[in-house]
């Protein structure tokens, strides 16, 4: 086997054109994770930057009212991963900039799909794009005729005569194009660990191995698929049509008809809906604005028997502050029941979607792949959980404040210091370890795994030597 | 052209079921995309029906409260709908971007942006209600089976399919010799086989759209309909042509597939993504801190102006008010001034979102620059604008945006120092104003 294997290698360095093409992709894989690595340093300098500037305006602030404060609020920048330079996933289509203030939840605006013409359908020339539809057709089509043609020259006797099995034969022929493939995976890691050395930890690292693995197992099921249909077919051009058109199916036509189909079997409510729903609920509740609320009364009546005192006026505290929190905590529990309600739907929208790889192990691949960058869904939503949970602790001690800082219920006009606004933490969000939520990609491990045992057991069964 | 070669392609697709089923597959999917794009046509009218629906109630309500004496909700009894400033307040504005009648041929950038807005004195083109409608993100990463789609980016892979081993078989089977022999043009021999497809799907693709024209009102289409056919005609001609000398030079159908895959992917996927990751690269997401200090630190900054100050701003803003008598009067009225704000930090965030537009048009003007290396982002966005689904096609909504709220802070601010009074007459006046 391992002879064959050899022979196999020195067939491929033998041919010219794949000694331009194995040259021709390294130096793609240098020069696109150069550049990734470079424009995604750019995008994080140019959050921090944001980032830096809207703290420095609030470090910056003048003694003023904390309601106020709360108006004005703050932003949290959605910040790019180290590995967002492998695969952007969600990224392109996301918001960027989420306002962060008192009264109401904002969504995440300012997408980079929204600020330009369309240019790539395919996404940024990133590694990703390379090795999920580049490499992948290169493999097919260097395998789909590495069994018929030891057929036609005659070789495939040949070796048999001199006491190689079949099945022998076939495995080192897949083995020999997976070792190519494992070459250009190690060298995209390896220039991973070289550009980002100083950033990379332990995540990080278990991060690359993921990606690393994911793509090595689905090279070994495109492989493997397509020497599989080159067995059984034992025709170049049926076997090629074949390939391509299941690749097409694959990369192109089931991850579209099977994002519509979850969205279809699990619909999603539209953004005016949402909006009413929220309006609606959060009219139930206090509204810190209008005096004449009658859920404010029932507030100012309970605080008033918390201080046995008999009128606001007697008040230790700024009853205005308690009942801003008041209002702002009832419109937290609207927010999670209609945002909650909502991510939910979005996450059985993307398990049914990671199912899908049961017929499509590209669906498994791609979620593998933007979980390894940590650009799905799942990453995108944590962060903006990340910046609620801010958003609350935020304006909850800026009510705190103006309501026990040392101000009296009617003192409008009363101001925190400077040294208060600048205790407030600052938003600092850090990824979350892709170990903690590795168990929501399960599915997509198994039905990598299921593939590649199906197809072993196909190849297995297809090359006994009856079968030639 | 040659009607026995013709025939002689049509047996040998006939014969083949690869080819017939991806051409049959091609053509049920660009069905199934039209029909997707029907079906978020049609959801987007059932929203904007649905929002000038509860517009009207809103409407009816406040000439309710006209007919009745009432001015203004039970529980705010500081609103004063007489008073221009409250009845303007309560005057709903919503702006839609309507899909057009050809919006199933092409979603383009559609699900990148919404196509809604309630505008108030204080909206502005950027902000958070702009965002897309709500749609799963790896959905919209993976797109939509959209016909521009199939047409710019599966077609020549159905092309590759059909034509890959013309010339090519007879290469493999060692009979290419033969063909010589029996034809001496083997050029109109290769081009007239090619040509079977092309026309075959060409028709196949016209009547699509042209379909598609007829159901949605073709009188008024008809110049759309023609450049999308001519658009989509000559994109695809341009594929057959490099496609005829790839088959003509190639030693074998495999060899021919591989170069015209390479082909695609180096026109539909590798320069396309190239140019995407230099445009990043040059022109970084844009964070618009510039725009949100206008929102936030300077609108803080603009409110804590004196009054004169803020008085002097709105002079210049709006010279016809210095006609009014309020602006005449020796002392100034501070809370005019006040509710006149909004008019002052419009005028702001129309500076900032020049500014943003003028980032973005540089992008897009480096993304123009690439279309002679980068066809396909032409076509594709050319066919967008067509069907008014591409950047500038949400920019015009945009600018309508930006019209609407000028018209009603500047309506706002000159009925206010006018003093005028609201009855139900003077509200529909403002309706038309403001619809």
């Amino acid at each position: 086997m391992i002879n064959i294997f050899y022979n196999e290698w020195l067939g491929f360095l033998r041919n010219k054109l794949f000694l331009f093409f194995i040259s021709f992709f390294v130096i793609l894989l240098i020069a696109v994770t150069y550049f990734g690595v470079i424009q995604n340093n750019k995008q994080i300098e140019a959050q921090n930057d944001a980032h830096d500037h809207i703290r420095a305006q609030w470090d910056e602030m003048s003694p003023s009212n904390p309601h106020s404060a709360a108006h004005f609020g703050t932003y949290a920048f959605k910040p790019n991963s180290i590995l967002n330079n492998l695969d952007e996933g969600v990224n392109a289509v996301t918001g960027v900039v989420l306002r962060l203030e008192g009264h109401k939840q904002n969504e995440v605006a300012f997408s980079e799909a929204s600020q330009s013409l369309t240019i790539s359908q395919f996404g940024k020339f990133k590694v990703s794009l390379l090795f999920q539809f580049i490499i992948p057709l290169f493999l097919i089509f260097l395998a789909f005729n590495i069994y018929t043609t030891e057929i036609t020259s005659g070789r495939l006797k040949l070796l048999l005569v001199q006491g190689n099995s079949l099945r022998k034969i076939v495995f080192a022929k897949i083995l020999s194009l997976l070792s190519l493939s494992t070459i250009l995976l190690s060298i995209t890691i390896l220039l991973q660990l070289i550009f980002n050395f100083n950033k990379i930890e332990l995540d990080q690292f278990v991060r690359l191995n993921i990606f690393f693995w994911s793509y090595f197992i689905y090279y070994f099921i495109i492989i493997a698929y397509t020497v599989l249909l080159s067995i059984i077919f034992k025709k170049n051009t049926s076997s090629l049509s074949m390939t391509i058109i299941t690749w097409l199916l694959w990369t192109i036509f089931l991850p579209k008809t099977i994002g519509n189909f979850t969205e279809t079997i699990t619909p999603l409510t539209t953004r005016i809906e949402l909006s009413e729903n929220m309006k609606e609920d959060r009219s139930q509740g206090i509204d810190g604005h209008n005096p004449f609320d009658t859920r404010k009364k029932d507030l100012e009546k309970e605080v008033l028997d918390k201080y046995q005192v008999d009128s606001l006026s007697q008040l230790p505290v700024n009853f205005a502050g308690i009942l801003m929190q008041a209002d702002e905590e009832y419109g937290n529990s609207v927010w999670d029941k209609h945002y909650g309600d909502l991510y939910g739907k979005l996450e059985t929208q993307k398990r049914h979607y990671q199912l899908s790889g049961i017929i499509n192990p590209f669906a498994s691949l791609q979620s593998l792949s933007m979980a390894a960058a940590g650009t799905d869904l799942f990453h995108h939503l944590d962060f903006l959980n990340a910046s609620e949970l801010y958003r609350r602790y935020f304006i909850k001690t800026l009510n705190d404040e103006y309501a026990f800082g040392g101000s009296k219920t009617g003192e409008r006009g009363w101001k925190a210091t400077n040294d208060f606004f600048r205790s407030i933490k600052d938003f600092n969000y850090s990824e979350k370890k892709l170990f903690f939520i590795l168990h929501k990609y399960i599915v997509d491990i198994i039905c990598l795994f299921g593939w590649s045992f199906v197809l072993l057991f196909l190849i297995y069964y297809h090359s006994r030597k009856g079968f030639l | 052209m040659n009607i026995n070669i013709f025939l002689f392609e049509f047996k040998h697709f006939a014969r083949n079921k690869a080819k017939i089923f991806s051409y049959l597959f091609f053509v049920l999917l660009c069905i199934l995309s039209i029909y997707n794009g029907y079906d978020l046509m049609n959801t987007q009218l059932e929203t904007i029906s649905e929002i000038k629906a509860k517009k009207d109630l809103e409407i009816n309500k406040i000439l309710g409260w006209h007919d009745s004496g009432e001015v203004g909700p039970e529980d705010k009894p500081w609103v004063n709908i007489t008073d221009p400033y409250w009845s303007i307040r309560y005057t709903p504005t919503y702006i839609f971007k309507e899909p057009s009648p050809l919006f199933p041929l092409g979603i383009g950038q559609a699900e990148q942006f919404g196509f809604y807005k309630k505008i108030t004195r204080w909206s502005s083109t950027y902000d958070t209600d702009m965002v897309e409608e709500i749609s799963n993100y790896e959905r919209l990463i993976n797109g939509n089976i959209d016909f521009s789609f199939l047409i710019i980016f599966l077609l020549p892979i159905l092309l590759i399919i059909l034509t890959y081993n013309i010339n090519g078989m007879e290469k493999d089977l060692r009979f290419d010799k033969l063909i010589f022999i029996q034809n001496n043009k083997v050029n109109f021999w290769l081009l007239n086989r090619l040509l079977f497809y092309l026309i075959l799907l060409i028709i196949s693709i016209n009547f699509l759209i042209v379909s598609v024209g007829f159901v949605n009102g073709f009188d008024n289409n008809i110049d759309t309909v023609l450049k999308l056919i001519l658009i989509s005609n000559l994109y695809i001609f341009c594929f057959a042509l490099i496609f005829f000398f790839i088959n003509k030079y190639s030693n074998t159908s495999s060899s021919a597939a591989f170069k015209m895959i390479s082909i695609w992917l180096m026109f539909c996927v590798v320069i396309p993504g190239t140019v995407h990751q230099y445009a990043s690269f040059k022109y970084p997401v844009n964070y618009m801190t510039d725009f949100l200090d206008i929102n936030r630190k300077q609108t803080y900054e603009v409110f804590k102006l004196e009054n004169f100050d803020l008085y002097d701003i709105l002079m210049q803003i709006q010279p016809e008010l210095s006609e009014t008598q309020k602006a005449q009067d020796t002392v100034i009225d501070n809370q005019l001034v006040r509710r006149s704000i909004s008019t002052i930090i419009n005028q702001m965030n129309i500076g900032a979102t020049f500014e943003i537009e003028m980032q973005n048009e540089n992008k897009n003007e480096m993304i123009k620059s690439s279309y002679i290396i980068n066809p396909v982002s032409y076509v594709q966005n050319l066919w967008n604008s067509c069907i008014f689904t591409d950047y500038y096609a949400y920019k015009d909504y945009r600018s309508k945006i930006q019209e609407s709220i000028l018209s009603r802070n500047q309506l706002i601010v000159l009925e206010m120092w006018r003093e005028n009074k609201v009855n139900k007459e003077k509200y529909k006046d403002y309706l038309k104003i403001l619809n």
